[in-house]
């Protein structure tokens, strides 16, 4: 098994040295009327190349922006679509952070490009694979709620979504994305969806040209879900496997039809894993049938670590790397 | 109510008795003086100084509007979790996380053995009840809600640590206890959380609670209320604390399918809109639970913590509420 290392999505935007605050200090200025825009437009920028640079520099082969310019998994591409406003905090999922709900007042539509500035940005600054990041449809649609009259229910605010997002996926496969990572939690806490999950991620998956799809789910055992998941039009599969004690063995008896994005290391705790003991995961997994090609990542997003126990988190990726390419060798 | 337990304890209330979730915003000259202390302009007697003025203005305060159990306003506190892992062995204090948009705070991780040192939060309570004749509150974060807001790397799973952390907060409540506190509040915020893990935070307050005289009551917000009531109720305390208003009062649909069978510290106005409920709204919110619930288990208070708000908005908001409950008392 071919085994390279890839961070999730989300990289924390913020430190504990002044250089990693720029970001947090500029927004706090620019809210005083003390900077614009375009000082906290600059300052996205240097902590995206900050980010980039650090994913680099532990090791990873396949890196993100950071999702460094997003208020949250949710807002940041609703904000930008007509139809839809933003309104108050609510959680997301079981963790301690908080989005914005979009309020859809009308059919949902996209203006103009959502991720690819900030893709092409990142492509330009990386010297490493960038991988593209979108919250899917559905779990934009599961966090959205609708005024009366807005789009004309949850089916129909789903395929507003849908359609807006396709443009963006063929958007960034234009703009040279060759992975797109669509991310998709609430389908682990609706599989009676699945269906209508798979025929939006079909929709998508018509747009992507040459690039390559790939779903992330996670916040949830995707074990019963498995050999669904290996039906759905999308060519990677990134797994959380921090919620099942079953996956590696449901992985390792059942093989494995695309290329996998295993989260091993917990994208939410601070503890390092036992590195042999998640590389003989990896063994065990590599003995599956056809496993093929393997990235290993954390199992979701970085934000919501400190930043030195994000390092720490992608370091221990690379570490775990080296002691499994040492056995296989 | 449980206002036979209450007068055990040498507790007597009015009818919907007023007060507040814990928090109250910290007044400017308070803030400053964080600010300094942070910068190393001032020590920490001088910043204590300034907690201990912004905790008796909230106690005169609270007073003068009639309010009838109080709360110190937790002047001392920045972050509810973060508070109680500076006091307790066992934590470090991890780098910045994200809360929401530009929000961000210093997440606990749990990195020994959990152990109470001494008490945190008593000598707090006796200042603020000594301002007072009126019974003052005492104020602790739960141990599901602390151990659910830290990152653990020294337990194997996270009821183990939910459990030590009980057996800690424990010696604090019996702390408590000792100096004369009569109604304890425990908060449980993240309870509504993960439902799957409602029997932890059960087991843990039982190891809190169980056999200790005092009034209990538990603090519960934001979240999937759905999935946890009524099973909610086995949470061995006398007294729900629930966010009401944020939620438009849908939670009484519950109420009405299964019956509630505690008293309730009802929300009655939103702490996150600078909006002011006015005296009738606040009235039209309490007719209404008192449509599904006795009029003797209710009690009436803000939704949550009061300290996003500015001093004003709180004072005036807390005004509306006693106003509405002394208006029912008579009507």
């Amino acid at each position: 098994m071919e085994l390279l290392l890839a961070n999730h999505s989300s990289y924390p935007r913020i430190g504990d040295d002044a250089d990693q605050q720029l970001l947090r200090r500029t927004i706090t200025q620019r809210d005083k009327g003390e900077k614009n825009d375009a000082d906290v437009r600059a300052a996205e920028e240097h902590l995206t190349e900050l980010a980039l640079a650090e994913q680099s520099a532990a090791g990873l082969q396949v890196v993100t922006d950071g999702l460094i310019r997003w208020y949250d998994p949710i807002s940041h591409l609703a904000r930008k679509l007509a139809g839809v406003r933003i309104n108050g905090l609510l959680r997301f999922f079981d963790t301690n952070c908080y989005f914005r709900q979009p309020v859809v007042h009308a059919k949902p539509q996209r203006g103009g490009a959502l991720l690819v500035e900030e893709f092409t940005f990142a492509k330009a600054k990386s010297s490493r694979p960038v991988k593209a990041v979108m919250t899917g449809p559905y779990t934009l649609a599961r966090h959205t709620v609708e005024e009366k009259g807005g789009a004309g229910g949850f089916a129909k605010v789903l395929e507003a979504y849908t359609a807006a997002l396709a443009e963006e996926v063929a958007a960034l496969a234009a703009a040279g994305a060759g992975l797109i990572q669509v991310e998709e939690p609430s389908l682990l806490k609706q599989p009676e969806d699945f269906p209508v999950g798979e025929q939006h991620l079909a929709a998508l998956a018509a747009r992507k040209g040459s690039a390559q799809l790939a779903l992330a789910v996670y916040f949830g055992d995707p074990a019963p879900l498995y050999d669904k998941l290996q039906t759905l039009p999308v060519d990677l599969l990134v797994l959380d496997f921090t919620y099942s004690p079953s996956l590696v063995e449901t992985v390792a008896t059942r093989g494995t039809a695309k290329t996998l994005g295993l989260g091993l290391l917990d994208g939410r705790n601070t503890r390092l894993e036992d590195a042999s003991g998640v590389a003989r995961q990896l063994e065990k997994i590599a003995k599956a049938r056809n496993p093929g090609r393997a990235y290993l990542n954390p199992s979701c997003g970085l934000e919501y670590l400190p930043r030195d126990r994000a390092q720490l988190k992608l370091r221990h990726l690379a570490a775990i790397q080296r002691i499994f390419l040492g056995r296989a060798a | 109510m449980s206002r036979a337990k209450l007068q055990r304890l040498g507790i007597d209330l009015p009818l919907f008795p007023t007060t507040s979730v814990g928090s109250f915003p910290k007044p400017d000259f308070l803030m400053k003086a964080r600010g300094e202390f942070a910068k190393k302009l001032i020590g920490r007697a001088e910043l204590e100084k300034a907690e201990r003025q912004a905790t008796e203005f909230w106690i005169r305060k609270q007073e003068e509007l009639g309010v009838d159990v109080l709360v110190d306003g937790e002047m001392y506190r920045g972050d509810m979790v973060v508070y109680f892992a500076e006091n307790l062995e066992g934590f470090e204090i991890g780098g910045l996380v994200r809360s929401y948009g530009n929000r961000y705070y210093h997440k606990p991780i749990i990195t020994g053995e959990v152990r109470w040192k001494g008490p945190i939060t008593v000598d707090w309570w006796k200042y603020a009840q000594s301002l007072t004749r009126k019974p003052v509150k005492g104020m602790l974060t739960g141990p599901y809600t602390v151990m659910d807001w830290s990152f653990i790397e020294s337990y194997p799973d996270r009821r183990s640590a939910t459990l030590a952390l009980a057996r800690e907060i424990r010696k604090e409540v019996e702390a408590l206890i000792q100096a004369g506190a009569k109604i304890i509040q425990i908060d449980e915020p993240a309870v509504s959380v993960r439902p799957e893990e409602l029997a932890v935070a059960i087991e843990a307050m039982h190891v809190v609670t169980d056999g200790l005289p005092a009034y209990f009551i538990t603090h519960i917000c934001y979240g999937a209320f759905e999935h946890i009531y009524p099973d909610m109720l086995d949470l061995p305390v006398d007294n729900f604390d629930l966010e009401m208003s944020n939620s438009g009062l849908d939670m009484l649909a519950l109420f009405k399918k299964q019956r509630y069978t505690k008293d309730i510290s009802f929300g009655v106005v939103d702490v996150h809109t600078h909006l002011v409920e006015t005296q009738p709204v606040v009235e039209q919110r309490l007719r209404q639970a008192l449509e599904t619930l006795s009029k003797e288990a209710i009690w009436v208070d803000p939704d949550c913590g009061l300290k996003t708000r500015t001093v004003d908005e709180a004072i005036a908001k807390m005004q509306a509420l006693v106003r509405a409950a002394q208006a029912l008392r008579t009507s």
